[in-house]
């Protein structure tokens, strides 16, 4: 916990230190935003609660987006020789269908619970830099709509998420839908590089005291490796982003093979940033989900430090796999042997997770609540993911299926049925602590299940249809070629189609249960504890306050809040439970602790994001625009570097003469 | 939670849950069933589990033994989550050991997989090097992709002379034909974007990457005709870029190469397909090349291409009627009975029917004709005319010609004697 003593207001003043500036006689701009309840808030808000909820929804909104988007697909793929998308529309549609889901749904989404409950689970007050939470937020806004804004100047992308050289060129992709990818996904970049910074800094240096790393919740500790590949994964794109920035609006040559460039630079730049993403999009739910399962098996998760490093293990092996994408990019046999080998290696550590989850379920006591019916759902249709991917690592086997329809069902089964179902188990899981209300559950279990039949409907065939030969990324498929009987493209393409429908109801399902819990407050009141949980995250308010604990407890456990409710016998092993989660509440804060100072609100965040998409708006229409998104950026760095460290009226709570332990939380942000 | 509640409640819930679970197990079962008996489909052109050739073959052999393996696997680890969730379902037990763990588990079940995978490794190596074999060499082709079709170039050299009669370099494009049993090697390359060649049922897929030649080995145990399509996204028209590989008897291969290096004759005077290559010398053949084809002055007419299409080449069309598809083989040149004739027979019979070429009874006059009127209609070609700015005027495929139906006519004519 970063407490650290401030010198006290008069000598501040007496050392004319423009940090030390006392609030009240702060200047005009300068001035930090006070608390209010209104919208403006949120607009302003440096805490991590109501950016984690922002993250949520507007990656939430991104969701609906890309869904859409893939119901086009579907749509337009349901018959021979679809009519709902011409080829062009069709191109523009999967690429952003990947990109959205990819960028501005599964990363942000993880954002959000991590943001949200890293904290909380730790045993903090807030993140390391609150302020640089909010621009990493507002970044991922804006860059988000900047590349969603292509839609109405011109058209999306259409060169795959994958955005190949030279295929991206302007010679072969002409319209402004590329450079509204690359400076859209710049943008994100800040966020997710922002945030990883954020978010090791907070991990490292913020837990409550007794936290040893290895006491951390597990969910945490995914976050933290998902960080670390963050971390050093943005840059790789961010270079490769750059360059083809360059290309396209500078002229440049980097992937030019006339002026002797080789095309498969930007395959190695884009899948030495792609392959740590796939475990970026993968490790938060893994992380979730080692949460729910203990949880609703009332047992420890089995293998806690093995989980724990076997997730750094996947974390660095990780990086020496990307070329898997490219076996059929004509690599020398050595790198693809070395390649495929290390793919294989690769498998371990993601088994012994699974492993390690069936072992804490077994001997367990068993309930099933949606977030548990989530959790279970991922290791099941995970397992099928993991399995069709060891039939790729096999080089020459993935020879036959790369770029078919069976690498879509491989990579929708370990992203939708694993990613995805792990969020919407930390949305069931953690929704009574972040909003107060349990979701019902009843329409929880029809979301479940409606997903689970729609997803295996509609990824499922795409085995058969890859197996059989039908490549991705084609605008239509032509009757005369499908082959006949049973395994033919045009049923099971049907199927396939069909099965995206349901799955969106299901997915419908669950805003519809938000509304049902909220609008029309069917939704019991939650308890502060109302799944008899392990972790600290539990061990506050349903929601919690704006300080998250009036006290930071001390930490002797791993599952901190299970030991203070339960013992164990250490003879029988026989476990009772000796207090209540009010009862552990009421002791815990029975002594408040004093002086709390929370970071305070600030307009710099918002406005410096804004700046940014002025920049890119300005790159592709006219350079003036971008000389004043410069202006801009440098304006609101001076605006943030100089705004006093506190608000006027509140937040500040001078010593009082003669107290010499005035500990206050100073925002670094 | 389940800590209120009758024991019926408790009991009743996980029951219905267990039925549901069981369900979505047998689902499950039953889908990846359905994947391994997608190998038994039939007519399947692109089914990667019915090789035709060695190298095929050995991948096939290969991905068998590992989806089987996976499958016991998936179905182990199916049967413990099913187990688990019905043995260890809430049934009012007490809270079980607080056990974090035991290492002797975490060992076996970690030290299974990676021996498995081990087996798995060991045989992939062993595979990718014979895959990546080159020095048993029989017959050179180069292919090289473009938006959207493929150029075969088999060039007079080294064994393709000596042994397989190839005394000037033979050009087409579409259909890839090979002599049965003979290790071919394709250098793949491109001339714009990335595309990839694959004919599933003769080998595994390659990019072919602008700058760079990467090699293939193509070889087919008997004659037939063998579908494949790109399968690396090229733009616009990815879905319009096919391919198909024909594999002949020897003697037949012969045939093959004699007819392609035949000199060119130009039709009868005074019929409609000499009129025809009248309209084609005016209107095709500034990008398209057909062999022999003399100006009035007696030099040969050359395309070029370069000057109107991006890629710089555009199908050589000498022998167009010898092929029995067109437009990036996306749309066959026969009816579909004739199609059907040629593309099912048996192997004996098969060499003798393609060698035919296209007959006038057998020509798809739908397809050609709406493709003479106007290509990108059919195949797009370019998103919007205005984008041509982007590559200084020039085209990505045909061109709309504005063609009129007595210009068709005669282009149709002519184009049915080039084989």
């Amino acid at each position: 916990m970063t407490i650290i003593e401030r010198p006290s207001t008069e000598v501040a003043i007496a050392g004319a230190v423009p940090v030390g500036v006392k609030p009240s006689e702060a200047l005009g701009v300068f001035k930090r935003p006070a608390a209010s309840s209104s919208w403006r808030d949120w607009v302003v808000t440096v805490d991590h609660k109501k950016l984690g909820i922002m993250y949520g929804v507007a990656a939430f909104v991104f969701f609906l987006i890309g869904g859409v988007e893939a119901l086009l697909i579907r749509l337009q793929l349901i018959a021979p020789d679809g009519k709902v998308l011409n080829a062009d529309q069709y191109n523009q549609m999967f690429t952003m269908h990947a990109t959205t889901m990819v960028f501005l749904f599964v990363m942000p989404m993880a954002a959000a619970f991590a943001n949200y409950f890293v904290p909380l689970q730790i045993g903090a007050r807030d993140v390391a830099f609150p302020r640089i939470n909010a621009f990493g937020f507002w970044c991922f806004l804006f860059g988000g709509l900047f590349l969603n804004s292509s839609w109405f100047l011109g058209g999306g992308a259409d060169g795959g998420w994958f955005m190949y050289a030279p295929n991206s060129s302007t010679l072969f992709s002409p319209s402004h839908g590329v450079d509204f990818w690359t400076l859209g996904l710049q943008i994100t970049g800040i966020a997710s590089l922002t945030g990883a910074i954020n978010l090791i800094v907070t991990i490292l240096n913020m837990r409550a005291p007794g936290m040893k790393m290895m006491r951390m919740p597990i969910f945490t500790w995914m976050v933290l490796v998902t960080q670390f590949l963050l971390l050093f994964a943005i840059p790789v794109i961010t270079v490769a982003l750059f360059l083809l920035t360059f290309q396209r609006s500078f002229d440049a040559t980097f992937f030019d093979v006339a002026s002797g460039a080789d095309p498969l630079l930007w395959q190695h730049l884009f899948w030495i940033f792609g392959h740590p993403e796939v475990y970026i999009l993968i490790l938060p739910s893994f992380g979730i989900i080692s949460e729910v399962i203990p949880v609703f098996s009332k047992k420890p998760l089995f293998g806690y430090p093995v989980v724990a490093m076997s997730g750094a293990a996947i974390g660095f092996v990780g990086w020496g796999v990307w070329a898997h994408h490219m076996f059929a990019s004509g690599l020398g046999p050595v790198s693809v042997t070395v390649f495929s080998m290390s793919t294989m290696a690769i498998a371990v550590p993601t088994g012994v997770k699974i492993v390690n989850w069936i072992m804490t379920m077994w001997g367990g006591k068993l309930t099933f609540a949606v977030p548990m019916l989530f959790a279970i759902g991922l290791v099941t249709q995970f397992t099928i993911g993991g399995l069709s991917g060891v039939t790729h690592a096999v080089a020459p086997s993935d020879t036959q299926q790369t770029d078919t329809y069976y690498i879509v069902a491989h990579f929708h089964y370990v992203l939708f049925g694993g990613a995805v179902f792990g969020l919407f188990a930390g949305f069931y899981y953690w929704w009574p602590k972040m909003f107060g209300r349990q979701l019902s559950e009843s329409i929880g279990k029809w979301n479940f299940w409606l997903m689970v039949i729609g997803m295996n409907m509609t990824f499922g065939p795409m085995h058969i249809l890859g197996l059989q030969g039908q490549p991705r990324r084609m605008f239509v498929w032509t009757e005369a070629r499908a082959g006949e009987g049973l395994f033919n493209f045009g049923f099971w393409n049907r199927i396939s189609s069909i099965g995206s429908f349901i799955l969106s109801i299901g997915i419908l399902l669950f805003i519809i249960n938000i509304f049902y819990t909220h609008k029309m407050k069917k939704g019991a009141l939650a308890s502060n504890d109302p799944w008899d949980a392990r972790t600290l995250e539990w061990m506050t308010d349903s929601p919690p306050k704006e300080h998250n604990f009036d006290v930071i407890p001390q930490i002797n456990h791993l599952d901190e809040f299970f030991h203070r409710k339960y013992e164990q016998d250490s003879a029988t092993h026989s476990v009772t439970q000796v207090h209540s989660a009010d009862e552990v509440m009421a002791e815990l804060n029975a002594h408040p602790d004093e002086h709390i100072h929370m970071p305070s609100r600030s307009y710099w965040p918002i406005l410096l994001a804004l700046s940014l998409p002025v920049i890119g708006y300005g790159l592709i229409y006219n350079r003036m625009l971008m000389a004043v998104g410069v202006a801009m950026v440098l304006l609101t760095m001076f605006g943030w570097a100089m705004e006093p460290a506190t608000s006027p009226d509140e937040d500040f709570d001078p010593p009082e003469s003669g107290d010499t332990h005035a500990k206050e939380l100073v925002p670094h942000g | 939670m389940s800590t209120v509640g009758t024991m019926k409640d408790r009991v009743a819930e996980p029951m219905k849950i267990m039925r549901r679970g069981r369900a979505a197990l047998k689902t499950s079962l039953a889908v990846s069933a359905l994947a391994f008996l997608a190998s038994c489909a039939r007519d399947a052109p692109q089914d990667t589990w019915q090789p035709a050739g060695p190298n095929a073959e050995q991948i096939d052999n290969l991905q068998r033994p590992v989806f089987y393996v996976a499958g016991v696997v998936g179905v182990i680890v199916f049967v413990a989550i099913g187990w688990a969730i019905w043995r260890y379902r809430d049934r009012g037990q007490a809270i079980p050991e607080q056990t974090h763990g035991k290492p002797v588990v975490e060992i076996v079940l970690t030290v299974i997989p990676a021996l498995i995978l081990l087996g798995v490794a060991i045989p992939t190596a062993g595979t990718i090097f014979k895959l990546a074999k080159t020095s048993d060499t029989e017959m050179t082709i180069n292919v090289t992709g473009q938006q959207w079709w493929w150029e075969y170039d088999y060039p007079a050299v080294g064994s393709n002379e000596e042994q397989y009669g190839i005394t000037a370099p033979i050009v087409t494009s579409g259909q890839l034909v090979i002599p049965e049993n003979t290790k071919v090697l394709l250098r793949v390359t491109s001339r714009d974007v990335i595309h990839s060649y694959w004919i599933p049922k003769l080998n595994g897929k390659k990019d072919s990457v602008p700058g760079r030649v990467h090699l293939l080995r193509l070889e087919g145990a008997k004659p037939g005709i063998y579908a494949g399509q790109c399968t690396e996204f090229c733009g616009l028209s990815h879905s319009y870029m096919r391919m198909e590989a024909v594999v002949l008897s020897r003697a037949d291969y012969d045939a093959w190469v004699a007819n392609q290096l035949e000199a060119y004759t130009s039709p009868a005077a005074g019929t409609l397909a000499a009129e025809g290559e009248g309209v084609f010398i005016q209107q095709c053949s500034r990008c398209h090349q057909v062999n022999g084809l003399l100006n009035a002055d007696g030099t040969p007419i050359i395309s070029a291409p370069d000057q109107y299409i991006v890629s710089g080449v555009a199908p050589n069309l000498t022998n167009l009627m010898t092929r029995n598809t067109f437009a990036g083989a996306s749309w066959d040149l026969l009816t579909p009975e004739c199609r059907e004739d040629v593309w099912k027979s048996d192997s004996v019979t098969f060499g003798a029917k393609y060698l035919k070429g296209v007959t006038t009874d057998c020509l798809n006059q739908k397809d050609l004709r709406e493709w003479l009127r106007n290509a990108p209609l059919k195949k797009p070609m370019y998103a919007n005319p205005e984008n041509l700015a982007a590559t200084g005027g020039k085209y990505r495929g045909m061109p709309a010609l504005g063609l009129t139906e007595d210009q068709i006519n005669s282009i149709v004519a002519y184009l049915l004697e080039r084989k």
